[in-house]
């Protein structure tokens, strides 16, 4: 119990840190959200428009100490205000109307390749030297490698273009109303499949190789080698002695991966011009939209640190050792 | 954890059975046929908004898209293609001779899409409306409904382009706006207005449909049965829509168009960039030496090479300025004798080298250009990262450059940080826009005008290079007090002339306005040819399109 204290005081602290990093950084970016409008806008607005839009946004002009005060306040009463380049929809809605579609793609994406990364480490350690462990580390990584806008780029491309077999764009058919049956969801799945696989293709190399490491220094260990001598079956010593010991780097980047999707996939979004926070994010920092950016990076912050609250209180169960010291 | 494991197995096994499943309805989903029922929609991407919300105020900036195109109308549209006007909800307009009064009638029989009917107190409302919202109209003493049909402005002083922002400002309803409590902050997702297709049929994040308005008074001409719009965070995914034959109309940039566009269907693609977007020029700080001197303006302009700016830089899509200063959208006002007579905005590198000698620049021994204190002339062009475009040709004015002996240095931070040092008056030179509005008025007045000057370290939103002409106030004062075209005219030429003699700015090329279509699913497309609008959809013209197009049915 006073472990969970402790960590949760902790975790207080980071937040206050980040929430004011929050609200300090965007500050500190030239400009203001009206003239970067402007300059967005190019040849397309007129300069009195610019008064016209500081007196529609009603711009918050008052000493930065009094700006930050109520800031804090509106975090605590979970009042975002509207955003700016998106005005007038408040920031909870549009984070809201996007979060969802984060959460689908990134979960979807880092679960598969979590699960199937760490199977293949696992079997790749088990199995030294064998046509698993020579092959894919090698391929994994090589992909990996790739600039991920690349590789979306080409299996856009290849699947979409080309072959035809994937849709090309946004998360479900244009003049479909979201709804509980066979057609949508079937809809929602074929447009996730691409953005997804190409997250995985990208990342599983590091959670393949990141399990195969810590598996080979497990593997080595006495406890394995006695449960050998008493003839365990190899899939017994494998999972619940070797993997379930060698897991525990591998559930600590888990939670911090989950905590960062909410950030959004920025560049699958551009690619495959699938919804989400990531060009939301992009947008608001480019326009200097300070209630929206500051709503997202909240949204970042909390995920992250509620996800590490979580990993921590599931490492207690893994691992014996922490509660002890 | 045994149980992480087996959970872990049975995942793998859902995966597999998803994937499968996913596999198969992309099998059958496919298929690309092209609708040609008569029930088509007139399917529009947006290249710069990742996803919609569902806001439909024309008084914020980032309403959904068709609110100001196809939801609400104006009293008339001018169209920068062709410099014509079409009588839109107002039929006739007069100003009193003294320039004081603009009278519109309103058309008769016009209804909302809710059954009401358009009269000119909802003129005058919106006018109140827009004033209290947003400012501006600073001209405007009063706004008054007399009667139904008519609708009386009065100006405190006179001010000639005020008809073209009066007849362009979109009309919204009293009887609904009125009931709304805080109109700035409302999202009006259920729009009333009298444009021809307001009714939102579907809307979702990435892609929404409008509808046809059931009381719209130009019933003959709603041939389509709607517009759908696509959400995109990009060109790119734009672009490859278009190149797929899946969008009827664009408007974005799309490089190497004839290639990768028209050649794919060549019979029914096309693709048309009217020179009638902003002009796009190079401007010299005129507040620090030697930017203040006109010689090493017009020498500077006349090591340009704008063939290579345009052909290269800018794909080809447009072609190089002229000293009048003026862009495409006012081909009916450029003055053919200023027009004949340009030297600075050609490309002549003797010419160039022969005016900075006699200005006092002289070409030292090594080959590099000094200025009159014997310090090396050297310049930064400052331009926005994002704008690739513009990038390169700043790129290729500092190899001109070269070759007159002056070092340029290309700056591209972010736009954001290029725009803050034009506003405060610290920046060399700098790549800019101009301003662009159915009269040149404003274009010169952005260039040349005292009045638009602010000192350095004072913000300022046009003539970031801070040049002041008295012959150019005089001119333009008398444009703006003149109704009558014969004088207006004359002042424009008096314009002209003196930005040819004081190139305030070294013009490059006007702004293409981007617009590609294919006829296969709709036809009565705008072309060089049949000008009738441009391709945008985003400006005043787009109703005009939206009304003349018809579905194509088989």
């Amino acid at each position: 119990m006073r472990f969970i204290v402790r960590r949760l005081a902790f975790y207080l602290l980071a937040f206050w840190v980040s929430i004011t990093l929050n609200f300090l950084l965007p500050r500190f970016m030239p400009g203001d959200p009206v003239t970067r409008m402007f300059a967005q806008a190019a040849n397309k607005m007129q300069p009195h428009q610019i008064e016209q839009l500081r007196q529609l946004f009603g711009l918050d002009e008052r000493p930065i100490w009094q700006q930050y005060l109520s800031y804090v306040q509106n975090i605590f009463t979970g009042q975002m205000g509207v955003s700016i380049s998106r005005f007038p929809t408040p920031v909870s809605e549009v984070i809201g109307s996007q979060i969802g579609w984060t959460l689908l793609l990134g979960g979807t994406a880092l679960v598969i390749a979590v699960v199937i990364g760490n199977l293949l480490g696992i079997l790749a350690a088990w199995r030294r030297g064998g046509v698993l462990d020579s092959v894919f580390p090698p391929i994994l990584v090589f992909v990996g490698s790739f600039p991920y806008f690349w590789l979306a780029m080409a299996a856009l491309y290849l699947f979409g273009v080309v072959l035809g077999w994937f849709p090309i764009r946004h998360a479900f058919d244009a003049g479909m109303t979201p709804e509980l049956s066979w057609t949508f969801l079937s809809s929602i799945a074929t447009h996730l499949f691409l953005p997804a696989l190409t997250i995985v293709l990208v990342s599983i190399g590091g959670w393949m190789l990141g399990m195969r490491n810590t598996m080979i220094a497990t593997t080595a260990e006495d406890y394995i080698l006695m449960a050998e001598a008493k003839g365990l079956t190899n899939n017994r010593i494998m999972f619940r002695y070797a993997a379930r010991n060698a897991m525990l780097p591998s559930v600590t980047a888990f939670g911090m991966s989950f905590g960062f999707i909410v950030g959004g996939a920025l560049l699958t979004e551009v690619v495959f011009a699938y919804p989400g926070v990531g060009y939301q994010l992009l947008a608001a920092v480019q326009g200097l939209d300070y209630p929206l950016m500051q709503g997202i990076f909240l949204t970042i912050t909390a995920a992250v640190l509620v996800a590490n609250f979580l990993v921590d209180i599931v490492y207690v169960r893994l691992d014996p050792r922490v509660r002890v010291s | 954890m045994p149980h992480s494991i087996r959970k872990s197995r049975s995942a793998v096994a859902l995966t597999a059975v998803l994937a499968g499943a996913v596999l198969l309805a992309g099998c059958t989903g496919g298929g690309n046929a092209i609708d040609t029922s008569g029930d088509q929609l007139l399917t529009i991407p947006r290249e710069d908004m990742g996803t919609f919300s569902r806001n439909f105020n024309p008084f914020t900036p980032n309403a959904a898209p068709m609110t100001q195109q196809a939801i609400y109308e104006s009293m008339f549209v001018y169209n920068p293609a062709d410099g014509g006007t079409t009588p839109w909800l107002a039929t006739d307009w007069v100003a009193s001779d003294d320039g004081l009064e603009l009278t519109f009638t309103m058309r008769d029989g016009v209804l909302w899409s809710d059954g009401e009917p358009m009269l000119a107190g909802d003129v005058a409302y919106t006018f109140m409306l827009q004033k209290e919202l947003l400012g501006g109209f600073d001209y405007l003493d009063s706004v008054e409904a007399d009667g139904d049909q008519t609708v009386r402005f009065v100006l405190n002083r006179p001010y000639s382009p005020a008809l073209y922002e009066i007849g362009q400002q979109i009309i919204v309803p009293q009887h609904i706006w009125e009931e709304i409590d805080d109109p700035a902050k409302d999202t009006n997702g259920t729009p009333v207005g009298t444009g021809p297709y307001t009714e939102v049929t579907s809307f979702q994040s990435q892609s929404f449909d409008l509808g046809k308005n059931p009381n719209y008074w130009q019933p003959d001409k709603q041939k389509i049965a709607g517009i759908r719009m696509l959400a995109f965070a990009g060109n790119d995914g734009a672009n490859l829509a278009a190149v797929n034959g899946e969008v009827d109309w664009a408007y974005q940039f799309m490089p190497d168009i004839e290639k990768s566009f028209v050649a794919k269907d060549p019979e029914h693609r096309q693709f048309w960039f009217p020179s009638t977007g902003s002009m796009i020029n190079w401007q010299l700080n005129t507040t620090k030496a030697p930017f203040d001197d006109v010689n090493v303006r017009k020498a500077l302009s006349m090591a340009v090479d704008r063939e290579q700016v345009t052909d290269i830089a800018m794909n080809g899509y447009t072609a190089p300025a002229d000293c009048t200063g003026l862009s495409g959208a006012y081909t009916t006002w450029t003055d053919a004798d200023t027009a004949a007579s340009c030297d600075w905005t050609k490309h002549d590198v003797d010419a160039a080298n022969a005016l900075f000698d006699t200005a006092g620049y002289p070409l030292g021994a090594d080959g590099t250009r000094t200025l009159p204190d014997g310090s090396p002339f050297t310049l930064d062009i400052s331009v926005g990262s994002a704008s690739s475009d513009w990038l390169s040709a700043a790129t290729i004015i500092s190899q001109n450059l070269a070759e007159v002996g002056i070092t340029a240095t290309v700056d591209s931070p972010d736009w954001p940080t290029v725009v803050a040092s034009y506003e405060d008056g610290s920046f060399d030179t700098g790549i800019v826009w101009s301003n662009n509005a159915p009269t040149p008025y404003q274009f010169f007045r952005g260039v040349m005008s005292s009045e638009t000057v602010k000192p350095v370290g004072e913000k300022t939103f046009e003539n970031y290079h801070r040049f002041a002409s008295p012959e150019a106030d005089a001119l333009l004062a008398t444009f703006a007090a003149s109704s009558d075209e014969a004088a207006q005219t004359e002042a424009v030429n008096g314009l002209q002339a003196e930005f040819d003699a004081e190139a305030p700015v070294i013009p490059l090329f006007a702004g293409p306005e981007w617009g590609m279509f294919t006829d296969t699913r709709f036809t009565g497309w705008p072309t060089a040819s049949d000008p009738y609008a441009t391709l945008s959809t985003k400006s005043p013209t787009t109703v005009l399109v939206l009304t003349s197009l018809e579905p194509v049915t088989k």
